[in-house]
């Protein structure tokens, strides 16, 4: 296991941390972004496996939420956002001349921080991606919409209610709903930032149950500053620190017995 | 001294403004009622007989401790019949049961007795060269009459044309001409208001903040100016183009390039064009970043983001715009007599033939009307009374506008709820 220091050169893939038979399905390459004149990542580089969960922690303001909106593009939205080096999906750099963003979305789904139901029905809110599709038969739309609320463990739940809003249901439902939502469209890759973090212990497991049952099929890429989480779900861990990656490897050997001193003191507590 | 809680004087004078807002509107509503209402009422007779011998019949239009005001038959044209009476000249003072009232086609109203007196005959001479509207003997009716009478006298305003003299046909062409107005000039200023709006959210840059002070201007612009502004723009300018691309067979008699219902409508929508901007802006801002973030991480465009889910989202504040800008464009009536509005139009803006709507034709509108009959009336007694009854039906018809509204957003509001929790 090897870690990626901020003053490396651009480091030639494959990238550290990972074993050679290991699927890539998202390569970052020297990865820096600035907001204005603060640089709030600094040429990170790693590579995330494909139909795994991969943890990415770090304290606050650490550059977490920044790198995950990076792999969409959802930085594009925002106006002084400068970003440099390389996003890889399956090998196809998405910074590129040309790239269609909103299909790009398509394939990179997100789920954000706290539930963002869309103020409609529980039916409309997961029929929202597909018909963006083009999808307008009835028939094919209950079709994804039960499949992709089957997927995300809240079919049983809400089958007798696809018709009332959505902002009704529990925010762990909501959460849920949010995940059917992102999976309607197909994606190959999930991106979850802090997705547990407004939810109740209880609801938090069960949540990372449903990522477990999601991991077989999807690469899913989860923000995270709970340590404990971290550890339940994710094969993969990355540390971040002030824009940095200071540490990638398996989860297991990470928590355990880590590398760097930093990655030490956060997992421990000593973090100042 | 004692000491009064600041929060208790504070609930008194906020508890005290709202009584008094709430009064003052009471207020209005029940002069207008009244005021308006009392046209309606079938007055008395009263036969006066003066010492001189002379008898006066008619009903008493003001009456002082020094003189009475009597209006008698009006022979030759409306408004002519008043004479005064001073108090000391009358003998005796009678409301014979067999005293009655015609009310004739062309707005005169004649008094007379079921006898061979000269003023009764007179009377009927004069009935019966000009159709009759309607003959009444008030004195003979009971307070249930009377009332059936009212009733009558109010559908009959609601319901029918308005005759040459504004005093006693129906408003129904003027309540027409206000809502073709007003739901046209709806569907003229929620697109482009709306679009504003969208723009002014999306684009924060310097061409966005001079169009939102250009807007901020617009809406403290007196409304007279935009009846000029209309006039020259869209009657003298587009209109008169119009006329001569399309209707140059017509001319010089105008189709467009003369005031009608269409600058009408455009010359209010640009007035309230501002406030539609402004309310559907606030709407937009009140949306949770978070729904256009998720909305554009599925993948939509920045339109389909706009079109699928903000704009719904956002219907209350559209529905707040709209009745906001009807209110507006119910009350304007100063730029109106500059693109459209006449005292009385031939023909209605809505009919049942082909296209059903006609945006060149002149119109009548209850804002004018209640100038025309307070100001411009031949006889000014009774068109102030048929000014307030205007105003209490515009009111109305403002008032259930806005409740329709009203209730539409209510019923949004209770979906997006959870949304501004």
């Amino acid at each position: 296991m090897l870690t990626t220091s901020p003053d490396n050169a651009i480091p030639s893939p494959p990238p550290a941390g990972l074993p050679a038979d290991v699927e890539v399905a998202l390569e970052l390459c020297a990865l820096s972004l600035w907001y204005g004149e603060r640089r709030a990542l600094e040429s990170v580089s790693f590579a995330v496996p494909a139909r795994r969960i991969t943890a990415l922690i770090g304290p606050s303001a650490s550059g977490k939420s920044s790198l995950l909106r990076c792999l969409n593009r959802l930085n594009d939205e925002i106006a002084d956002c400068r970003v440099e080096g390389t996003v890889l999906v399956r090998g196809n750099d998405v910074y590129a001349k040309g790239v269609a963003v909103h299909e790009l979305r398509r394939r990179v789904g997100m789920v954000f921080q706290k539930p963002n139901p869309f103020p409609l029905s529980v039916y409309e809110n997961v029929a929202y991606g597909p018909r963006l599709l083009g999808i307008r038969k009835r028939r094919e739309l209950d079709e994804c919409v039960e499949s992709a609320l089957r997927s995300a463990a809240l079919w049983d739940e809400v089958a007798a209610r696809l018709d009332d809003s959505a902002l009704a249901l529990s925010l762990g439902q909501q959460q849920r709903l949010v995940i059917a939502r992102a999976l309607a469209v197909g994606p190959e890759i999930l991106l979850m930032d802090e997705p547990a973090s407004a939810l109740d212990p209880a609801t938090t497991l069960r949540f990372e149950e449903l990522l477990h049952e999601l991991a077989p099929r999807y690469t899913i890429l989860l923000v995270t500053h709970n340590m404990q989480s971290a550890a339940r779900v994710s094969d993969y861990t990355a540390f971040l620190n002030q824009g940095r990656l200071i540490e990638f490897g398996e989860t297991d050997a990470l928590l355990t017995n880590p590398r760097e001193r930093l990655t030490e003191d956060y997992i421990t507590g000593r973090y100042v | 001294m004692k000491r009064v809680a600041a929060g208790h004087a504070g609930t008194w004078l906020v508890a005290g403004a709202t009584a008094l807002c709430l009064a003052a509107m009471l207020g209005v509503l029940a002069l207008l009622a009244g005021a308006g209402l009392s046209t309606f009422w079938p007055s008395r007779i009263v036969e006066l007989r003066e010492t001189n011998g002379t008898i006066a019949i008619g009903e008493i239009a003001v009456a002082t401790d020094e003189v009475i005001v009597l209006r008698e038959s009006e022979r030759d044209r409306a408004g002519g019949g008043y004479v005064r009476i001073p108090r000391i000249a009358i003998a005796s003072r009678t409301e014979p049961d067999d005293a009655f009232v015609v009310a004739l086609a062309d707005g005169r109203r004649l008094f007379g007795r079921d006898d061979a007196s000269i003023a009764s005959a007179t009377a009927r001479d004069a009935a019966a060269s000009v159709a009759v509207e309607e003959t009444l003997w008030p004195n003979a009716i009971g307070v249930v009459g009377r009332t059936g009478v009212f009733l009558r006298h109010v559908g009959r305003f609601l319901t029918t044309s308005t005759a040459a003299p504004a005093l006693i046909g129906g408003a129904l062409p003027a309540l027409i001409g206000t809502l073709t107005l007003v739901l046209l000039m709806s569907l003229i200023v929620m697109p482009f208001g709306i679009a504003t709006a969208v723009y002014l959210h999306e684009r924060r840059g310097w061409a966005a903040s001079i169009v939102r002070g250009a807007i901020a201007n617009l809406a403290g612009v007196p409304s007279i100016v935009y009846g000029v502004l209309g006039l020259g723009l869209f009657v003298h300018g587009l209109g008169a183009g119009i006329d001569r691309w399309f209707f140059s067979d017509r001319l010089p008699v105008p189709t467009f390039g003369s005031g009608g219902l269409l600058w009408a409508a455009l010359t209010l929508a640009l007035l309230t064009l501002p406030v539609v901007v402004v309310s559907v802006e606030e709407g937009l801002a009140r949306i949770p970043p978070g729904l256009r973030a998720g909305s554009l991480a599925l993948g939509a465009t920045e339109g389909e983001t706009i079109w699928r889910l903000l704009l719904p989202a956002a219907r209350p504040a559209l529905l707040t715009g709209l009745i906001l800008a009807i209110a507006r464009a119910a009350g304007a009536v100063a730029p109106l007599m500059l693109v459209g509005v006449v005292k009385l139009a031939p023909a209605l803006p809505v009919d049942a033939s082909f296209p059903f709507l006609h945006p060149s034709r002149q119109f009548m509108h209850l804002g004018f009307s209640v100038y025309d009959a307070a100001l411009e009336s031949p006889d000014a007694l009774r068109g102030i009374p048929r000014a307030y009854a205007c105003a209490l039906l515009l009111v109305g018809l403002v008032v259930a506008l806005n409740l329709a509204a009203i209730l539409l957003r209510n019923r949004l509001r209770e979906r997006y709820r959870a949304l501004e929790g």
